[in-house]
C-alpha cells in the first residue's frame, strides 16, 4: 500500500517560465527509507513541498496532476491538516526555531493543534529522549552547534507524531559528525518506529546504506526509481552527475577490470570491505 | 555589537527571577502610583529603599547600577530644571526648600526608572512572553514578541558577518564626516535587510508546517501558576499601597527640612 503517491505532477512557480517538476509519478511505500538525490535544481524541493501541502497552498503558481498523502488529496487539505501526518525538516536548523527553549520549541506544532498539556508534555518528552537531546531541553536555540538545532528541529517534528518524516538536505549545515548522527536518529526511526522517511541529500556516501528505495531526479523529472544498489551501480546514474557512493564506484571499476567479486553492490566501506575480503580468501 | 549583547537572553534562577511576572508587573504599578501620590521626599526615600532588598535577592546589583548610571543624566537635567524655576518663583531666601522640592521630583524619576529596571532585569523574556499568552492578549503578538527576542541575537551576527565581508572588499565604515558616516552603512544595512526577509520567508514555511493556526484553542507547554513568593509579593504590594494611601489622607507629611529643624 502507497503511503504518498504522486500522478503526473507538474508544477510551476508563481512567475516561473518552465515547470520545476515536470510529470513525476512516483509511489512511496509505508515504512521506507527513501532517499531523493540529483543535481542542484532538479526539483528535489519542491517535490517535499508537494508533500505536505505548502505547495500549492503556500506557494501559489500552477499545479497539475495529483499529489495523495496518507490517503488525503493534498490539494483540497489545510496545511495544519497535512502537517498532523507529514513532517518537514527543513535544510536550515536555525530558521526553523522560534522559541526561546528547545522544551517549548518542541511543543510548538503540539500547541498549535491544541493537544492537552499532560499530554503534550509526555509527547515532548518522548520526542526529545528519541533526538537524544533530553539533557539541554531547557537551553536556548542560540546557545545549541548547528547539529543539535537540527536535532531539535527533527524532535520538534517527531513530536507530532506523523506517519512521514521528509527531511530537505537536513545536514547541509553541518559537519560530517554532525551529519553521522543526525542520519542515525533518522534511520533508528525509520526502523524501530516504522515511520516512513524521505531524505533529500547530495551525501550518498554517507546515506545510501540506510535506504530501501532511491529517487534520482534531473531537470525536475523523476530518471530513475528503484533499488538503491541496482541504481547507483547504473551508467545512468553516473551520467547524471550523482554523487556515487565510493565503494561502489571501486566495485564497479574493479569489476571493469575484470576482477572476480561478489554479486552483493557495496554501498558502504563495510560491505566493500567484506567483499574484498571474500575475494582475497577465495584466491 | 556590544549594544545587542545586553539583549542576549540567559535563563537566571533567583526568589525574584522566579516570580510570576503579572504579579511583578502590578508591584510595579503600583509602586509608579504610589510615586506619583506623593511629591514630599520623605516618602520617596523610603520607596527608593524598599526596591533595594529585590535588587539584591535578585543578584542583579551590577546592571542595575548601570541603568541606574544611565539615568542619572535625565536625573541631573530634571534636578536643574525644577531647581532653576523654582527659584527664580521663589526667591533666595527659600533656596532650602526650593533643592528639597527639586530633589522630590528627581527621586520621583529615579523610582520609577528603578522598579522598571527592577521588573525587566528579573523577567526573563520567554516567561513574558508566557505571561502575555496567559493575559489572553492574541497569540500573534505574543509570537511575534519572543520570536523578535530569539532572533536578535541571530541578527546581530549577521550584521557582524557582513560588516566583516564587506570591511574585506575596502569599505570603511569610520571615514569622513557625519553623514558620510551614515552613508557608509548602506552597503551593510542593505543585505541584512534582504536575508532578514528570506529568513522570514523560510521561517512561515517551517510554522505552516507545524500545523501554525490549526485550532483557535491553542494549549501551552507551560502553565504559570502562583507560588508561595507570589503571594508574599501580592501581601507586599497591598501594604504599601494601604499604607500610602492612608498615610496620604489622614497625615501631613513633614517636609525633610521641617523635620531637620525639630531634631535640631
Amino acid at each position: 500500500m502507497s503511503i504518498i503517491e504522486t500522478k503526473n505532477l507538474t508544477y510551476t512557480y508563481p512567475g516561473g517560465t518552465k515547470p520545476s517538476i515536470e510529470d513525476v509519478s512516483i509511489k512511496i511505500k509505508k515504512g521506507e527509507f527513501i532517499l531523493i538525490t540529483g543535481p542542484s535544481g532538479c526539483g528535489k524541493t519542491t517535490l517535499c513541498r508537494c508533500f505536505n501541502g505548502l505547495i500549492p497552498h503556500f506557494y501559489q503558481g500552477e499545479l497539475k496532476g495529483d499529489v495523495t498523502v496518507v490517503g488525503l488529496k493534498v490539494a483540497e487539505q489545510p496545511i495544519y491538516e497535512l502537517a498532523k501526518h507529514v513532517g518537514l525538516v527543513f535544510q536550515n536548523p536555525e530558521n526553523q526555531l522560534f522559541a526561546l527553549s528547545v522544551e517549548k520549541d518542541v511543543a510548538f506544532g503540539l500547541e498549535n493543534l491544541g493537544v492537552q498539556r499532560e499530554e503534550m508534555l509526555k509527547r515532548v518528552n518522548w520526542a526529545l529522549k528519541l533526538a537524544g537531546i533530553y539533557d539541554i531541553r531547557e537551553r536556548t536555540p542560540h546557545e545549541l552547534s548547528g547539529g543539535q538545532q537540527q536535532r531539535v528541529a527533527i524532535a520538534s517534528v517527531l513530536a507530532m507524531q506523523p506517519e512521514v518524516i521528509i527531511l530537505d538536505e537536513p545536514t547541509s549545515f553541518l559537519d560530517p559528525l554532525g551529519a553521522k548522527k543526525i542520519f542515525e536518529v533518522i534511520y533508528d526511526l525509520n526502523r524501530k518506529l516504522g515511520i516512513t522517511v524521505i531524505l533529500v541529500e547530495h551525501r550518498l556516501d554517507l546515506t545510501a546504506r540506510y535506504a530501501n528505495h532511491i529517487i534520482i531526479m534531473d531537470n525536475g523529472k523523476s530518471v530513475l526509481d528503484g533499488e538503491p544498489r541496482k541504481i547507483l551501480s547504473s551508467e545512468e546514474a553516473l551520467l547524471i552527475g550523482v554523487g556515487i557512493p565510493k565503494p561502489t564506484r571501486l566495485y564497479q571499476m574493479l569489476q571493469k577490470d575484470k576482477v572476480n567479486l561478489d554479486n552483493i553492490i557495496p554501498l558502504s566501506s563495510d560491505e566493500m570491505a567484506t567483499v574484498l575480503r571474500e575475494a582475497l580468501k577465495s584466491q | 555589537m556590544s549594544v545587542f549583547e545586553g539583549l542576549k537572553f540567559r535563563r537566571v534562577y533567583s526568589p525574584i527571577h522566579d516570580l510570576d511576572p503579572r504579579i511583578k508587573f502590578i508591584y510595579v504599578c503600583a509602586i509608579f502610583t504610589v510615586a506619583i501620590i506623593f511629591l514630599e521626599l520623605i516618602p520617596l526615600m523610603i520607596l527608593f529603599l524598599i526596591q533595594i532588598p529585590f535588587v539584591v535577592l535578585a543578584g542583579v546589583k551590577r546592571e542595575w547600577l548601570r541603568s541606574m548610571r544611565g539615568a542619572a543624566f535625565l536625573a541631573t537635567i530634571i534636578f536643574l530644571t525644577n531647581f532653576i524655576f523654582s527659584y527664580i518663583s521663589a526667591g533666595p531666601e527659600n533656596t532650602a526648600a526650593t533643592v528639597e522640592y527639586a530633589c522630590a521630583l528627581t527621586l520621583r524619576f529615579i523610582v520609577l526608572v528603578e522598579s522598571f529596571s527592577v521588573f525587566f532585569l528579573t523577567t526573563s523574556p520567554d516567561r513574558l512572553g508566557l505571561a502575555l499568552e496567559q493575559t489572553h492578549i492574541p497569540y500573534e503578538f505574543c509570537f511575534a514578541f519572543t520570536t523578535a527576542v530569539r532572533f536578535v541575537p541571530v541578527l546581530a551576527e549577521e550584521a557582524q558577518t557582513i560588516m566583516d565581508a564587506q570591511k574585506a572588499r575596502g569599505l570603511e565604515l569610520e571615514r569622513g564626516n557625519f553623514l558620510k558616516r551614515i552613508r557608509n552603512y548602506i552597503p551593510i544595512l542593505i543585505p541584512l535587510i534582504v536575508s532578514a526577509i528570506r529568513r522570514s520567508l523560510e521561517l512561515a514555511e517551517a510554522m505552516e508546517s507545524r500545523a501554525w493556526g490549526a485550532t483557535k484553542n491553542r494549549t501551552n507547554l507551560y502553565a504559570l501558576k502562583m507560588h508561595r513568593g507570589d503571594f508574599y509579593l501580592v501581601g507586599i504590594t497591598a501594604g504599601i499601597l494601604t499604607v500610602a494611601i492612608y498615610v496620604r489622607l489622614s497625615f501631613g507629611i513633614p517636609s525633610l527640612n521641617d523635620l531637620l529643624g525639630w531634631l535640631f
